[in-house]
C-alpha cells in the first residue's frame, strides 16, 4: 500500500514537472518570438531577404517618376525618384556584402496609401517627391530624410492671362515691400484652385488660402483633364510644374513674378520616408544622402532629369527599373477631381 | 578414286566458302544500304521539317508585329482607361493574321505539317500572349498617350520568352540596332549585307551550318510607311522614344527576325 503510494506520488510529480517544463517552453518561445525582431533589426532584414520593398506612387509626377512604359525588357518606371532608389540599393548591396546584389522591389502605390502601407510595415522606405518640411506633412510615426532635393516649392500654373494680371496687380499694391502670401491671398480670392489630395499644395491652400474655391484632385493629370471643374489655377511642386509645362502641357503656362522669375509660394525640400522605429535604416540613410550630397551626386541627379533636354522612354529602356507586378493597381487611372465642401 | 574424291571434294569446299563469302559481302551490302538509305531519307526529312518550322515561327511573330502596329491608336489612347486589348483578343487577331500569311489555321492545323511543328508555333503563341498579358498595365493608363508597346518591343519579349522554353533561339536584329542587344552576330550582319542590296526575297534565308547540326534563318521586314514616324525622316531629329530618326525609305531593310534550329531540337 504504501510502495503504491509513492509510486502515485512519483507520478504526479513528474506529470507535474513535465506541465511545468512544457509551460515554460511555450514562454521562453513567446520570449524569442517577442525579442527576436529586436535582435534583426530592418537592415539586416533587408540584407537577408536580398530586396528592398520601396514604395513609388502610381500617379506620376514627371521628371520624378515618369508613367510606366513598355521596354525591349518588359515594362519600366524612370525618373529622378527612380535613379534615387537604384543609389540605395547599390549602397545596401555595398552595406550588405552578399554575393548578390540588393534589389528594389517597387511597390507602386497610390499616393495617400503610401504612409499607410509604410505604418503596416509593408514597405521599407518609399520615394515619392514627398515633402517633409511644410506644416502637416509629417504624419506621427514616421521618419524624413535629410533632404534629396533641395529649394522646391508650391507653384501655380495657369491658362488665363488675366490671373496672373490679378496677382501682378496685387505685387504692383506693395510698392515694392514684397509679400507673397499677401498677393496671391488676394489675387486667387474667389478662384477655383486645384490641389492635389495629401500633398503639399493641398496643405498649402488648406491653411493660407480661404477665400478660394477649392477643388481636390486625385492627381496631377486629374487637375489638368478635368473639364468641369472650370479650374484656374493648379498648385503643386515648382519643379514638377516646370517639367509639365515645358514637355507635357504647353497649353498652360507657370506663374511668375511681375519679372518673369519664378513664383514660390512657400519653400519646400524632397525627402526620402521610413518607420520612425527604423533607426538603422535612418542613419543609414542619412549617411548615404550626405554622401550624395557632398560628392556632387544630387546636384547631378537634379541636372540630368530637371534641366537636360531627354527622352524618358529611352531612359527607361537603359537605366528603368521594373516594378513588382503584384503590388500594382489593376488599372491605373489619374482618378477625378471634386470640389471641396465649405470653402 | 579415293584421289578424285578427294579432289572433287576439295572442289565442292572451294565453291561453298566462295559462295558463304558472296553472301557474306551481298548481306553487308544489304545491311549497309538498309541503314544508311532510310536515314539519309529520314536526316533530309528532318531538315524540310526544320526548314518549314523556321518559316512558320518567324511568320508567326512577324503577324504578331503587324497586329501590334495595327492596334498603335488604340494602344497609346490617352483617353480611353480600359483597351480591351487583353491577351484572347490579341490572340484572334493574331492567327487571322497568320491565317491570311501562311493559309494555315493554327486551330485546325493540317494533318501534313509535322506535329513539333504545330507545337513550337502554339508555344509562340502562348509566349506571345503573355507577353501582352504583361503590357496591360501599361495599355490601359489613362491620360497617358504613347506607350512603347510597339511591333519592336513586342518582339523582343515575345521572343526572348520563346527562345528560354525551347532550344529553338530566336531574336529581332538590325545592322545599327537601338538597342544594342538586337545586334546582329557574324552571320546575321552577313545576311543583312547581302539583303540589303538585293530584293525582298519570299521565303526566309536558311543555312544548314556546323556539318548539318544548325539551322540558320533569316527573314528580312521591310520599312512600311507606318514605322516612318519613327524610323523616317528627318534623319538624325529624335523620336518620340528618344533615338534618332534612321532617315528610312518605304520598302528599305528594316531589320530580320533571326531563328536558330538545333538539328536535335526534338
Amino acid at each position: 500500500m504504501r510502495v503504491c503510494a509513492i509510486r502515485r506520488f512519483h507520478g504526479s510529480l513528474l506529470l507535474a514537472g513535465l506541465c511545468i517544463l512544457l509551460q515554460g517552453c511555450g514562454l521562453v518561445y513567446d520570449a524569442v518570438e517577442l525579442i527576436h525582431p529586436l535582435t534583426r533589426d530592418e537592415l539586416t532584414t533587408i540584407c537577408t531577404r536580398g530586396r528592398v520593398r520601396v514604395g513609388i506612387s502610381v500617379e506620376p509626377f514627371r521628371p520624378f517618376v515618369f508613367p510606366a512604359v513598355y521596354t525591349d525588357e518588359g515594362i519600366r518606371v524612370t525618373g529622378l525618384d527612380i535613379e534615387l532608389i537604384r543609389e540605395v540599393a547599390d549602397a545596401l548591396t555595398a552595406h550588405c556584402g552578399g554575393p548578390t546584389p540588393i534589389v528594389p522591389t517597387l511597390h507602386v502605390t497610390r499616393f495617400p496609401d503610401l504612409f499607410l502601407k509604410m505604418a503596416e510595415g509593408q514597405l521599407d522606405l518609399f520615394v515619392s517627391s514627398v515633402s517633409g518640411t511644410v506644416p502637416g506633412a509629417r504624419p506621427a510615426g514616421l521618419w524624413f530624410s535629410p533632404p534629396y532635393f533641395h529649394e522646391d516649392g508650391v507653384a501655380a500654373i495657369i491658362q488665363k492671362p488675366e490671373v496672373a494680371e490679378r496677382v501682378w496687380q496685387q505685387f504692383r499694391k506693395q510698392n515694392g515691400k514684397l509679400d507673397t502670401l499677401a498677393a496671391v491671398q488676394e489675387g486667387f480670392a474667389g478662384l477655383t484652385i486645384a490641389v492635389q489630395k495629401g500633398r503639399s499644395s493641398h496643405l498649402y491652400a488648406q491653411a493660407n488660402l480661404k477665400r478660394i474655391r477649392m477643388v481636390m484632385c486625385d492627381s496631377l493629370p486629374a487637375s489638368i483633364e478635368t473639364k468641369d471643374q472650370n479650374i484656374d489655377v493648379i498648385l503643386t511642386n515648382h519643379s514638377i510644374l516646370e517639367y509639365v509645362t515645358k514637355r507635357v502641357w504647353q497649353d498652360w503656362r507657370l506663374l511668375t513674378h511681375i519679372d518673369g522669375s519664378p513664383l514660390i509660394l512657400t519653400h519646400e525640400d524632397l525627402s526620402i520616408v521610413t518607420s520612425d522605429g527604423h533607426k538603422r535604416l535612418q542613419w543609414f540613410l542619412n549617411n548615404l544622402l550626405f554622401r550624395l550630397e557632398e560628392s556632387g551626386r544630387l546636384k547631378h541627379m537634379r541636372r540630368r532629369w530637371v534641366e537636360a533636354e531627354y527622352a524618358p522612354t529611352r531612359r527607361a529602356t537603359t537605366e528603368g527599373l521594373p516594378l513588382e507586378v503584384t503590388q500594382v493597381p489593376q488599372h491605373y487611372d489619374q482618378g477625378q477631381c471634386r470640389p471641396v465642401g465649405g470653402q | 578414286m579415293i584421289k578424285g574424291n578427294v579432289v572433287q571434294w576439295a572442289d565442292n569446299e572451294k565453291a561453298e566458302v566462295l559462295m558463304i563469302a558472296l553472301s557474306k559481302a551481298f548481306l553487308s551490302l544489304g545491311l549497309v544500304f538498309i541503314l544508311t538509305w532510310p536515314q539519309n531519307v529520314f536526316a533530309q526529312t528532318s531538315q524540310q521539317d526544320s526548314e518549314q518550322t523556321a518559316q512558320l515561327l518567324t511568320a508567326f511573330l512577324n503577324a504578331g508585329r503587324v497586329v501590334i502596329e495595327r492596334n498603335q491608336s488604340l494602344i497609346n489612347d490617352p483617353v480611353k482607361a480600359d483597351k480591351g486589348f487583353t491577351p484572347e483578343v490579341f490572340e484572334r487577331l493574331v492567327l487571322d493574321e497568320f491565317f491570311q500569311q501562311t493559309h494555315i489555321d493554327l486551330n485546325h492545323p493540317p494533318s501534313s505539317l509535322p506535329s513539333l511543328t504545330i507545337d513550337l508555333v502554339r508555344m509562340l503563341l502562348l509566349a506571345s500572349k503573355e507577353v501582352v498579358a504583361d503590357a496591360q498595365l501599361v495599355i490601359n493608363q489613362r491620360g497617358i498617350g504613347y506607350k512603347n508597346f510597339i511591333p519592336a518591343t513586342f518582339g523582343s519579349q515575345a521572343a526572348r520568352k520563346f527562345s528560354k522554353r525551347s532550344k529553338v533561339t530566336m531574336k529581332q536584329t538590325t545592322l545599327d540596332p537601338r538597342n544594342l542587344k538586337n545586334a546582329p552576330d557574324a552571320y546575321e550582319e552577313t545576311v543583312l549585307k547581302r539583303l540589303a542590296k538585293e530584293p525582298a526575297p519570299s521565303r526566309p534565308i536558311v543555312k544548314w551550318i556546323d556539318g548539318g547540326r544548325l539551322l540558320r534563318a533569316v527573314m528580312p521586314l521591310y520599312y512600311s510607311e507606318d514605322c516612318l514616324t519613327c524610323h523616317g525622316n528627318p534623319k538624325g531629329i529624335l523620336d518620340i522614344s528618344g533615338y534618332p530618326r534612321e532617315g528610312a525609305q518605304v520598302g528599305e531593310l528594316a531589320g530580320a527576325i533571326s531563328i536558330q534550329i538545333p538539328s536535335d531540337h526534338r
